[in-house]
C-alpha cells in the first residue's frame, strides 16, 4: 500500500467556512495595517512602501502594469496547461507501467532541480526573443508538484473499491474510470492550486532573461532603477494575482468535488514495499536516461557546439581540460558560497516554520486565524520579492539568509500546521481521559503526527530554497552560485554555464535524497505506519 | 445490454488453501461444496479466515493450492458473466456516488438495466428510504453497509457472496433484516453464501451452517439446519433451533480447545 501523507482539513464543513472566512480577513487587516504603519514611518529611508504609495503607484501606471500582467498571466497559463499535461500523461505511464514509476519519478525530480537562473539564459538562446523560454520555464516550474501528488492521488483508494470493481468482471479501464481518476481528483486539485501560483513565478524568471514584456522585464528595470514603489507595486500585483489564482482553483474545485481539496504535504520519500537493488537499478537508469536524454537533444536539434554543451564537454570542462583545475575552483568558491547563504537559511526557515506552528497549536483561537493567511501567503511568488528584502535588509548575508528562511518557512508552517492539527483524534480522547496537558498532548501525540508533514515539506523546501537563492544572488547581491551563472551566461562562458547547472541539479537531487533518507530513519521510529 | 439473470451455480472448493507472502496461514487445505440454491452460513473465530474463503471463492484472492469452482466452471467465468456480487466487509460505497450512485454503479458494471423502480424497491427494503440521494459520508455505519446489500442484490446473482452484511447494524434492524433479505435471494433461488459472527443469525438464516477453526481454518462442523421457516419470533426459540444453537457454540469452543492446546503447552 501506498502511504500518504495528504490530509484533508478537518472539522465540519461549516465552521470550517465561517472561521476561513473570517480568518484571512482579520489577519489581512492586521497585515495591512502594520505595513502602513511601517511605510510611513521609513519614509525617509527609501525602502518600503505603504500600501497607499503602491496603490497610488498602481493606479497611475496601471496601462504599463497592466500590460505587464497580461503578458505575464498569458505565458504562465500557457506553462501551466503544458506542464499540467506532462504531469498527467508520465502518471498515467507510471500506471499502466508500474515498475516505469521510480524511473519516473527520479527523471522529473532532476528535471525539477535544475536551476531555472540558468535554464533561463539557455533556453533564450535556443528560442530566440519571444515567449518560449517563459512557457517551458513555467511548465518546469509546475509539473513535479502537480505529478507527485497525482501519482499519490491514483493509488488512493482502498483494496475494497478495486474489488468491488473486479467482482463485477471488469477489469483496469472501468477502475481508471469509476475509482481511479475520481479518486485522484482532490489530490489533482491540490496539486493544480500549489502550481498556479508557480506557474506565474516561473513565467516571471523566464522574463528576467531578455524578454521583450511582462512582470519579469519590469522587476529588472526597478531594481536597475531602485524604484522602490515601482518594486513594492510588482511585489504586491504578483502576490495578489497569485493568491487570487490558488482561490480561485480552491473553488473550483469545492465545486467539483465534496471536500474541500486536501492540503498537499507532498509525498512520502519512497513508497513502500520497493527493494533496495530496484532503488539501485532505478537509479542508475535515471542517471543513464538523463545522459542519454541530454546528448540526443544536442544530436537531434544540431545545436551551435559553441553554446550547446554535452556531457562530454562538460566532463572535459571539469577534468580534462587544461583550466579544468581553475574551472572546478572558480564553480567550487561559488558554490561554498552560496552553501554560506543557503544551508543557515534552509535550517532557520524550518525550524521557524515548525516552531510556530507548535506554538500556535498551544492556543488554537491564533491558529484558526493564522492559518488560511499562510496558506495564502505559501502562494506568493516569494522570489519576486527578493529585491524588497534586498532593499529592506541589505545586499549582505543576512538579506539572502532571510529571504531563503522565509521560502522555505510558509509551506513548511502550513505542513506542520496540518500535521499537528490531524492528531488522531482517538489517540487524544485517550490523553485527555488521563487529563493530560496541552504539553504531554503536544509531545506524546502531535509531534509524532506532523513528523511526516514536517519532513515531506523538508523534502521540497530543498529544490525551493536553491531557487531562491539563486534568483536572490543573480538579481541583488551578484555573488555565489547564481550569479556565476548569470555571468557565465552573459560573457558566453558556456563551459562553466553547463557544468553549474549540472552541478547544481545534482546536488539539489541529492538533497532531496538525503533529507528522504533521514525522513525514513525518523519515521520509522515515530510513524512506522507511514512506510508501510 | 441486459442480460438473462444467471441461474444459481453450486460451489465446489477442493483441497483449497491459503498462505499469505509473510507465512500467514489463513485457509488449511478445505474440501466443500456449497449446494446450488442453498443459503450457507460460515461460522468461525475472527481472524480464522472466513473473509479468504469467501475472497478466494470470488476469485478475489489466487488460492495457494487447491480449486475452486463455480458451477463446473473456473470463478473467472463467472465474474466476466457478472453471475456473483459480493458484500464486502467493509461496506465499499465509492463517497462521491449516492447511495442510488452506488447501485447504479455496480449495475452499470454488471451490463444490467437500471430500473428506477426496482432501486426504489430495494433501497425502500434495506431500510433507507428517503436516503437515496445521500453520499455514504452522511450515513451512519449500518446505514452504509444495508446500502451495501441493496447494491449487491440489485444485480440479481446467481451468486451471493456476504461477509458480515449486518456486522454494524443495531440488533432491532438486525433482525428485521434477518427475516425481510433472505426471502429476497431465497425467492430468486440464489445461491449465498453468509458470513456471520452470530450464531443465532446463522441458524436463523441458513440451510447449512459451516463452523471453522481458528486460523488457520478448518472445518469443525458441518451442520444441516432443517428447521421450517418463517423461523423468526417464537420459532426462533423452539427446542430445536436451540439444539442447533448449542451445537454450532460446541463446534466453535472444541475449535477453539483445540487450537490454544498446543499454544498454551509451548
Ligand atoms: N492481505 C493479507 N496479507 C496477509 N495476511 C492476511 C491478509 N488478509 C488476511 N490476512 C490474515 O489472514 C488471516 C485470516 O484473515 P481473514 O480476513 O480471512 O479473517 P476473518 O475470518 O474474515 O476475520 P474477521 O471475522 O475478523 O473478519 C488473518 O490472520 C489475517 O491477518
Ligand atoms: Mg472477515
Amino acid at each position: 500500500m501506498t502511504s500518504l501523507t495528504i490530509h484533508r482539513p478537518i472539522g465540519p464543513a461549516i465552521e470550517r467556512r465561517s472561521r476561513a472566512a473570517l480568518g484571512p480577513v482579520v489577519g489581512l487587516l492586521v497585515l495591512l495595517a502594520g505595513w502602513e504603519a511601517a511605510g510611513r514611518l521609513l519614509t525617509e529611508a527609501f525602502v518600503l512602501a505603504a500600501p497607499s504609495e503602491v496603490a497610488r503607484y498602481l493606479a497611475a501606471e496601471w496601462a504599463l502594469m497592466g500590460r505587464a500582467l497580461g503578458v505575464t498571466l498569458t505565458n504562465a497559463a500557457a506553462g501551466f496547461v503544458i506542464g499540467n499535461l506532462a504531469a498527467v500523461l508520465l502518471a498515467a505511464v507510471a500506471l499502466v507501467w508500474p515498475r516505469s514509476e521510480g524511473v519516473i519519478t527520479g527523471l522529473a525530480l532532476l528535471v525539477f532541480c535544475l536551476p531555472l537562473v540558468a535554464t533561463g539564459p539557455i533556453l533564450r538562446v535556443l528560442f530566440g526573443p519571444g515567449p518560449g523560454p517563459q512557457i517551458t520555464l513555467a511548465a518546469l516550474a509546475v509539473y513535479y508538484t502537480t505529478l507527485i501528488p497525482l501519482l499519490i492521488g491514483l493509488r488512493a483508494a482502498p483494496q475494497s473499491w478495486f474489488d468491488l470493481v473486479r467482482s463485477y468482471g471488469r477489469g483496469r479501464l472501468s477502475t481508471l474510470v469509476h475509482v481511479r481518476a475520481m479518486a485522484s481528483l482532490p489530490y489533482l486539485f491540490a496539486g493544480l492550486q500549489i502550481a498556479a501560483p508557480a506557474a506565474f513565478l516561473g513565467a516571471m524568471v523566464g522574463e528576467f532573461t531578455g524578454a521583450q514584456r511582462g512582470m519579469g522585464v519590469l522587476t529588472v528595470r526597478a531594481i536597475r532603477a531602485l524604484d522602490v514603489e515601482m518594486t513594492w507595486a510588482i511585489a504586491t500585483l504578483a502576490t495578489l494575482v497569485s493568491v487570487a489564482v490558488y482561490l480561485a482553483i480552491g473553488a473550483v474545485a469545492r465545486r467539483v468535488l465534496l471536500d474541500e481539496p486536501p492540503v498537499i504535504l507532498s509525498a512520502p520519500a519512497v513508497t513502500g514495499r520497493r527493494r533496495r537493488r530496484d532503488g539501485w537499478i532505478d537509479a542508475s537508469l535515471v542517471l543513464a536516461l538523463a545522459l542519454g536524454g541530454w546528448a540526443g537533444a544536442l544530436w537531434l536539434f544540431d545545436l551551435n557546439p559553441f553554446f550547446a554543451k554535452g556531457p562530454h564537454d562538460v566532463v572535459e570542462a571539469l577534468f580534462l581540460a587544461p583550466d579544468a583545475a581553475a574551472t572546478r575552483a572558480t564553480i567550487g568558491a561559488a558554490l561554498a558560497e552560496t552553501a554560506i547563504f543557503l544551508i543557515p537559511g534552509y535550517l532557520a526557515g524550518l525550524l521557524a516554520g515548525a516552531a510556530l506552528a507548535m506554538l500556535l497549536i498551544l492556543v488554537p483561537v491564533l491558529a484558526g486565524t493564522a492559518m488560511p493567511v499562510a496558506i495564502a501567503l505559501r502562494s506568493v511568488p516569494i522570489v519576486t520579492t527578493a529585491p524588497l528584502v534586498v532593499l529592506l535588509i541589505g545586499r549582505g548575508a543576512l538579506g539572502t539568509i532571510v529571504l531563503v528562511a522565509v521560502m522555505v518557512f510558509f509551506p513548511t508552517f502550513v505542513a506542520c500546521l496540518q500535521g499537528l492539527r490531524q492528531a488522531p483524534g482517538q489517540v487524544m480522547s485517550v490523553l485527555d481521559s488521563y487529563a493530560a496537558g496541552p504539553l504531554t498532548r503536544l509531545v506524546r501525540v502531535r509531534i509524532p503526527a506532523m513528523l511526516p508533514a514536517f519532513f515531506a515539506a523538508a523534502r521540497m523546501a530543498v529544490p525551493a530554497s536553491v531557487l531562491a537563492v539563486t534568483v536572490v544572488e543573480w538579481l541583488a547581491t551578484g555573488a555565489g552560485i547564481g550569479s556565476l551563472m548569470a555571468l557565465s551566461a552573459s560573457l558566453s562562458d558556456y563551459d562553466v554555464l553547463w557544468a553549474s547547472v549540472v552541478l547544481v541539479a545534482a546536488l539539489s537531487a541529492l538533497g532531496y535524497v538525503l533529507v528522504g533518507r533521514v525522513e525514513r530513519r525518523v519515521l520509522a521510529i515515530y510513524a512506522p505506519e507511514q512506510l508501510a | 445490454m441486459e442480460r438473462d439473470v444467471t441461474p444459481p451455480p453450486d460451489v465446489s472448493c477442493t483441497a483449497l488453501a491459503k498462505t499469505f507472502e509473510g507465512g500467514t496461514r489463513a485457509v488449511d487445505p478445505i474440501d466443500l461444496t456449497f449446494e446450488e440454491g442453498q443459503t450457507t452460513a460460515l461460522v468461525g473465530p475472527s481472524g480464522c479466515g472466513k473473509s479468504t474463503l469467501l475472497r478466494m471463492v470470488a476469485g478475489l484472492d489466487t488460492p495457494t493450492s487447491g480449486t475452486v469452482e463455480i458451477g463446473g466452471a473456473p470463478p473467472v467465468s463467472t465474474l466476466r458473466q457478472a453471475g456473483l456480487s459480493m458484500a464486502f466487509q467493509d461496506p465499499s460505497l465509492l463517497p462521491w456516488r449516492t447511495v442510488r450512485g452506488n447501485i447504479e454503479l455496480a449495475l452499470k458494471l454488471a451490463r444490467h438495466r437500471a430500473d428506477p423502480a426496482e432501486i426504489d424497491q430495494l433501497i425502500a427494503l434495506v431500510g433507507l428510504d428517503g436516503f437515496a440521494e445521500t453520499r455514504p459520508a452522511e450515513l451512519s455505519g449500518g446505514m452504509r453497509q444495508r446500502a451495501a446489500i441493496a447494491r449487491a442484490l440489485a444485480t440479481r446473482p446467481g451468486l451471493l457472496l456476504l461477509d458480515e452484511p449486518f456486522g454494524a447494524v443495531d440488533e432491532l434492524t438486525r433482525r428485521q433484516l434477518s427475516q425481510d433479505l433472505p426471502r429476497i435471494w431465497e425467492a430468486r433461488g440464489t445461491t449465498a453464501i453468509l458470513v456471520t459472527h452470530s450464531v443465532s443469525e446463522a441458524v436463523q438464516l441458513s440451510d447449512r451452517v459451516i463452523v471453522l477453526s481458528p486460523r488457520p481454518a478448518t472445518i469443525m462442523d458441518d451442520i444441516t439446519i432443517d428447521l421450517p421457516r418463517p423461523r423468526a419470533g417464537p420459532a426462533a426459540r423452539s427446542d430445536a433451533a436451540t439444539a442447533l444453537t448449542d451445537r454450532v457454540f460446541a463446534a466453535l469452543s472444541k475449535g477453539m480447545a483445540e487450537r490454544s492446546a498446543p499454544m498454551a503447552a509451548q
